[in-house]
């Protein structure tokens, strides 16, 4: 009993960091139809600069707001200067269709190796703001430890914020116009390239709290190389998909939906299941549900 | 000027003219040359089943090296374990990533772009774990992949680097020739269809899925070969020999060669073989240290791959043909 409580809560914690990288993914899909596979890369930079900040001021939160600061601005210079850049230049022939993949791919590399170039490749760690220690319940330790709240409560709140911005707010229903239909959004006043960059801009916080939430989640070492960014932005990318890759609400089920069958698998299979579960998952959805959880029945369309 | 009509026959001499060249090339330069060599016949296998998925299918591959991983634990667990000659194992690798190639690539005929991009790359970002779980292909340290010393009657200055450049060059001569021929065939018209206009080929009697299908199934099988020859190469198969970064750079020689046009392969393999050679250089003039010489490869392969996508993204080859036939005519209409 003990156990399926833990598994549950240490899922969930996992899955609230799928769900913000996963709305990371979204938010830049709706807006601009490319899956931006350099989220991984703006999320290791912020969360260097987050943990730059934690040496300098000893302050996890000041950390987490200025590195969400950070990776709004770093994907907003990417946006209004590389996507467009981008798009201006390559608009036909047979690679039209994929450079904006290939290009952000590379974006990911150069990011990761100029970070490397700079900080070098060894270790650094994040020391978690609270303790690790689980929660002990009439004798029986749990593996759900104030950190993993302090984590998984700031994912919420990150989550409550967002969509609160999306439902009640002009510029959120500006960036729901964009989405939906640039072209009318842009007749009916929107300037549609701003908002555009506002949406990247919202994705780079919403993955830079990721990256920082996620790296004390783990192991708490941070590195140029660092597998856990890639998977995490692969996990980010299933969950995403799991919800359809337009809906933020499936950007967040989805991340759960995933957190909870990985740390299911992990407790009770085999941790070496893990990320063959994951892939599994992934085909699954796409063959049989392609338009996600919670998606329209409208079939895909790049 | 007098245009030579291409037939199978004429292309297949040249094929074979190309193979003598190497041949005599391979018995000149010294051994480091013969090693990279090597290397880049892999590149050129390597690359031109990326060109074959992207520019002759429409689909991209983020996570090639996984299919050259395939390939190459493939080969090593024939060569261990059945202890099979060398050219069953590159065929069993051909074959094994072919099949792998084939499951994905069901799969894959349903996504577009994005959906197959993100599914690649999480394939490439986890095989490398996969492996390292199961105790027969070996963990950290991988499989053994010993092809053996080079025959006797060969002489007894003939090196083994030499003997790996011999099989590795004959197994890409053999890739490209088929490639090409395949290409001209009505698979190549059929994916060049798709490619063009998924609605005009499916009203044409093309069946998309299949199509698409069958150009990523070919590309694995491809991609497997190359992986048979990398691990010959390095003679061992490890998680550590398939990086992410491996992937990369791949697509980063199929851009350079400019995915559509196959006779670039070369452009983009050079580049790739020398790309480590030119990091090293850079780093020994700014003092060696460990920042520079682990990222700079990367770092050069990311740039290149970002400047050749804005500046080139047809690639340099598809540029240089539109340039010549621009200044064409200019002159004549003077």
């Amino acid at each position: 009993m003990y156990q399926f409580i833990n598994t549950v809560l240490i899922g969930i914690t996992s899955g609230a960091i799928y769900s913000l990288m996963a709305i990371a993914l979204v938010l830049v899909w709706r807006s601009t139809r490319v899956v931006n596979f350099a989220q991984a890369g703006m999320a290791l930079l912020s969360t260097y600069i987050g943990y730059e900040c934690i040496q300098r001021f000893h302050s996890f939160w000041l950390a987490l707001f200025i590195a969400m600061i950070a990776g709004a601005g770093i994907a907003a210079a990417v946006d209004s200067v590389f996507m467009r850049t981008l798009f201006r230049r390559v608009s036909h022939g047979p690679i039209a269709g994929v450079a904006p993949i290939i290009a952000t791919l590379g974006l990911l590399g150069l990011i990761r190796a100029g970070l490397g170039l700079f900080v070098g490749n060894a270790d650094v760690s994040i020391r978690p703001p609270v303790s690790n220690i689980g929660y002990t319940i009439s004798g029986h330790t749990l593996a759900f430890s104030p950190l993993k709240l302090v984590i998984v409560s700031s994912a919420m709140t990150l989550m409550l914020a967002l969509s609160l911005l999306f439902s009640k707010t002009n510029i959120g229903l500006s960036l729901r116009a964009s989405a939906f239909s640039p072209e009318i959004a842009r007749l009916a006043g929107v300037k549609v390239d701003r908002v555009r960059t506002l949406g990247w801009a919202i994705a780079g916080a919403a993955g830079a709290a990721a990256g920082i939430l996620q790296t004390p989640n783990g192991t708490g070492a941070l590195s140029p190389d660092s597998l856990d960014f890639s998977l995490l932005l692969v996990f980010g990318f299933i969950a995403a998909v799991i919800g359809g890759l337009d809906s933020l609400l499936g950007a967040v089920l989805g991340g759960l939906l995933l957190g909870l069958v990985l740390a299911f698998v992990l407790t009770y299979i085999s941790g070496s299941l893990v990320f063959i579960t994951a892939f599994v998952l992934l085909i699954i959805v796409l063959l049989v549900r392609p338009q996600g959880i919670i998606g329209m029945n409208r079939g895909r369309r790049a | 000027m007098h245009k030579i009509k291409s037939t199978n026959f004429t292309r297949l001499l040249f094929f074979i003219v190309l193979g003598v060249g190497l041949f005599l090339l391979g018995n000149r330069v010294d051994e480091l040359r013969v090693y990279q060599g090597a290397t880049l016949a892999m590149y050129v296998i390597a690359i031109s089943s990326i060109i074959l998925l992207t520019g002759y299918s429409g689909q991209v591959s983020l996570g090639h090296g996984a299919m050259l991983a395939i390939g190459g634990y493939a080969a090593a667990l024939a060569h261990e374990h059945l202890g099979l000659p060398i050219w069953i194992c590159f065929s069993i690798a051909v074959l094994a990533a072919a099949a792998a190639g084939a499951v994905l690539g069901t799969a894959a005929a349903r996504l577009s772009g994005p959906y197959l991009a993100g599914t690649t790359l999480a394939l490439a970002v986890g095989l490398p774990s996969i492996a390292n779980q199961f105790p027969i292909l070996g963990g950290e340290q991988g499989l053994l992949f010993d092809v053996g010393a080079p025959p006797a009657r060969l002489g007894a200055d003939f090196t083994q680097y030499k003997w790996y450049f011999w099989i590795a060059a004959l197994a890409a001569l053999i890739a490209i020739w088929w490639l090409q021929n395949i290409l001209r065939s009505r698979y190549g018209r059929m994916w060049r269809a798709v490619r063009g206009n998924e609605v005009a080929a499916e009203l044409a009697g093309i069946h998309i899925g299949k199509s698409k299908t069958l150009a990523f199934t070919v590309s694995s099988g491809l991609a497997g070969l190359a992986g048979g020859v990398l691990a010959m190469t390095i003679s061992t198969v490890s998680p550590s020999a398939f990086p992410l970064s491996l992937s990369f750079s791949l697509l980063t020689g199929a851009v350079l060669a400019g995915v559509s046009t196959l006779s670039g392969v070369i452009i983009g393999a050079l580049t790739l073989v020398a790309t480590p050679e030119i990091a090293d250089a850079i780093s020994r003039r700014l003092g060696n240290s460990e920042n520079v010489t682990t990222n700079l490869p990367g770092l050069l392969v990311s740039a290149l791959l970002i400047l050749v996508v804005l500046l080139v993204p047809n690639g340099p080859v598809e540029q240089w043909r539109k340039f010549r036939a621009r200044s064409l005519h200019e002159v004549t209409h003077r």
